[in-house]
């Protein structure tokens, strides 16, 4: 029934912000439930209703949280914090009570942790991949962050490797050794330009600070650096379906276009492509009925958006319009009925 | 005065708000509105997927100047390409700035350095205002990226400030947070849809930029809102949609209203594609909604 959307043990759903990708991940996450299996549900930032319907607060940071039970399937929330998990990450791999200590009152680390790009992303795998590895669910659905960047996380375990290994961080531990262990005569007149760069412009202070954090954060590295092999994998493996979330109508394609390229680029599993909030059509129009004119000239737009991405991807997949709801279905029983509407337009 | 007589005295706008509720629209709106005062304007675009040029019918900037019409210019920029620039003006040899720009190091320092490329894009803005370029721009407005929290580009200066304190970047970073904290010269703009997740957004933004950075918006702008069903209308599900998505319009505003007490306009949802008549067509029902 729900078969194409469903299929996977892992879900991942992306898109551009504010397609509704949180929604469909609820919604989608209660059908699994209700169809039997264990589920676990992994959302950033829900509105306001939505956390109330799925009953996460702060305490879900920490601890999934039972949303509800039919038979032999549940669902779980939890609600995902990239610092609170990278805290927490800290204090595992630290290798002893003071190394963490000394990550946490670095005044980098304070500042930066919510800055570098790609960590955070990286913070929400990790998370997942421990929920993974629990065997406590049958499926698992996440819901990516809600920013343009969402792809990063893709790149994130690779990332993380290539910080760890890189020349900057030998560079903060040892200014003048190169790759191979020389002081190749480049590799010196450009570490000589940097630091002359660095002490002028960025000041000493804060390249003391960032030398520190990385001197601190330094004892970690293996442990991360095999997990994000281990998070690599788990993206890519067979069992994992990332579902495309689109907004309607055709300015909206280019973002699905770009989310697509990086999936392909970066061999990842596509499933169905989900086109949201598509306006249905109101019918004929009367001459002055300025209202229905505006929603003739939506559901015309959407129907543009949709028939631009399936010629730019002709037969190769699944594209599913989801219609705009009247009220934004942001409690059990409407995300019920979203689902339920979601498993009939898939059969067809 | 009304709130576009207070704009019009504005150096910098920073138009923000979550993604997809009209920013880039709302841009070129302001954009038009002020050029047709006698401003002129420079709209800087800061998302890679270039979309101003579409709005307001031009070809794209590609990171270069295009005019948009008597007084109005855009510039699409990557804070990367600013970044580069700035090493190549502070390192006068190019051998070496290129082995800067080109290290591994460098980009760790990019990409690790709290609020680098944000005050980078601020500070390109900062420097076409005053930095005695010609012909000279009265008033910058950013379309601010929609990433997570778009209170972190207005306090990125400070922050930079404050980790980069004793060097030029830092000295650099505080005078740009000076600019950014002067009230009258710099003002933000919030665009939002009245939906209940972008107006949860921006009450959050509100609350933030005020405990952060003391800054209030000058002026909060309701997008695409449906408009009022006429009275006596029939039943039938187009109608329903309509006038349930009208019901929630309200109710989200009502909301905003009842925390928000600083000027707030509303823009319908028009039968337009993304274009300069639709530019044209919310600019003047922006000018008309104004009290
Ligand atoms: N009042 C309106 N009536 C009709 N269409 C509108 C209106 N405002 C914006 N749009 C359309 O909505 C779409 C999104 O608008 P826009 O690109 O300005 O949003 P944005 O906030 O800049 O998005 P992003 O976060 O992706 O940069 C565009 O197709 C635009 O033409
Ligand atoms: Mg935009």
């Amino acid at each position: 029934m729900s078969g194409a959307l469903l299929t996977g043990r892992l879900i991942v759903v992306v898109g551009a912000g504010g397609v509704g990708k949180t929604t469909l991940a609820a919604a989608l996450a209660l059908g699994s439930a209700k169809e039997g299996r264990r589920t676990l549900v992994m959302t950033f930032d829900p509105s306001l209703r939505l956390k109330d319907a799925l009953g996460v607060a702060e305490a879900a940071k920490d601890e999934p949280i039972r949303v509800m039970e039919d038979g032999p399937g549940f669902l779980d929330a939890a609600l995902l914090d990239a610092k609170h998990t990278f805290d927490r990450l800290i204090r595992t791999y630290a290798p002893d009570p003071a190394a963490a200590k000394r990550i946490f009152s670095n005044r980098f680390y304070r500042d930066m942790a919510g800055n570098l790009s790609g960590i955070l992303e990286y913070m929400a795998m990790e998370r997942l991949f421990e929920m993974q590895a629990s065997g406590r669910y049958d499926c698992i659905i996440l819901d990516t962050p809600p920013t343009r960047q969402a792809m990063d996380f893709l790149q994130a375990p690779d990332r993380m490797m290539n910080l760890v290994d890189s020349k900057a961080i030998r560079f903060a531990m040892d200014p003048w050794w190169d790759d191979a262990g020389r002081k190749n005569l480049a590799f010196r007149i450009a570490v000589k330009g940097a630091m002359e760069l660095s002490d002028r412009i960025i000041g000493r202070r804060f390249l003391l600070d960032v030398v520190e954090f990385i001197r601190a954060f330094a004892p970690l590295f293996d442990g991360f650096r095999s997990r994000a092999e281990e998070v690599r994998n788990l993206l890519q493996a067979d069992e994992t379906r990332f579902l495309l979330v689109a907004g309607p109508g055709p300015d909206r394609v280019p973002d699905a276009m770009f989310f697509l390229r990086k999936l392909k680029e970066t061999g990842h599993h596509l499933g169905p492509i989900l086109v949201n909030q598509v306006h249905p059509d109101p019918g004929p129009v009367a001459k002055n009925d300025e209202g229905l004119t505006l929603l003739r000239f939506l559901a015309g737009r959407d129907q543009r958006g949709l028939a631009l991405l399936r010629s730019l991807f002709p037969g190769e997949r699944k594209i599913i319009p989801i219609a705009l709801e009247p009220v934004p279905p942001a409690d059990l029983r409407t995300l019920a009925l979203l689902f339920d509407k979601l498993s009939t337009t898939t059969s067809i | 005065m009304s709130v576009l007589d207070r704009i019009a005295e504005r150096q910098l706008v920073v138009v923000t708000g979550k993604g997809g509720v009209g920013k880039t629209t709302l841009t070129a709106v302001l954009g038009r509105l002020l050029a047709d005062r006698g401003k002129r304007v420079l709209l800087l675009e800061v998302d890679p997927r270039e979309s101003l040029h579409q709005a307001l019918g031009t070809e794209p900037s590609g990171g270069g100047i295009v005019q948009a019409g008597p007084g109005l210019s855009i510039q699409n920029l990557q804070p990367d390409a600013v970044i580069e620039g700035l090493v190549r003006e502070k390192v006068p040899i190019p051998y070496l700035a290129r082995k800067i720009t080109e290290s591994v190091a460098f980009h760790q320092f990019v990409e690790g350095a709290p609020g680098l490329k944000e005050t980078a894009l601020l500070g390109h803005a900062y420097r076409v205002l005053h930095g005695g370029h010609r012909p000279r721009t009265d008033l910058v407005i950013v379309d601010a990226p929609a990433t997570g929290h778009s209170a972190t580009m207005l306090a990125a200066p400070g922050l930079l400030a404050q980790a980069a304190e004793g060097g030029q970047l830092g000295a650099m970073a505080s005078d740009l947070a000076a600019f950014l904290a002067d009230a009258s010269r710099c003002g933000v703009v919030l665009a939002t849809l009245a939906e209940e997740m972008p107006i949860q957004e921006t009450l959050e933004l509100i609350a933030l930029l005020r405990a952060k950075l003391g800054i209030r918006p000058d002026l909060i702008v309701a997008n695409g809102m449906y408009p009022p069903l006429p009275p006596g209308a029939a039943q039938d599900p187009g109608r329903s949609l309509w006038r349930a998505r009208r019901r929630l319009n309200e109710a989200e505003l009502a909301r905003l209203s009842a925390s928000w007490d600083g000027s707030l306009l509303e823009l319908p949802l028009l039968p337009l594609d993304r274009g300069p008549a639709l530019v044209n067509a919310l600019a003047s029902l922006l000018k008309r909604a104004e009290p």
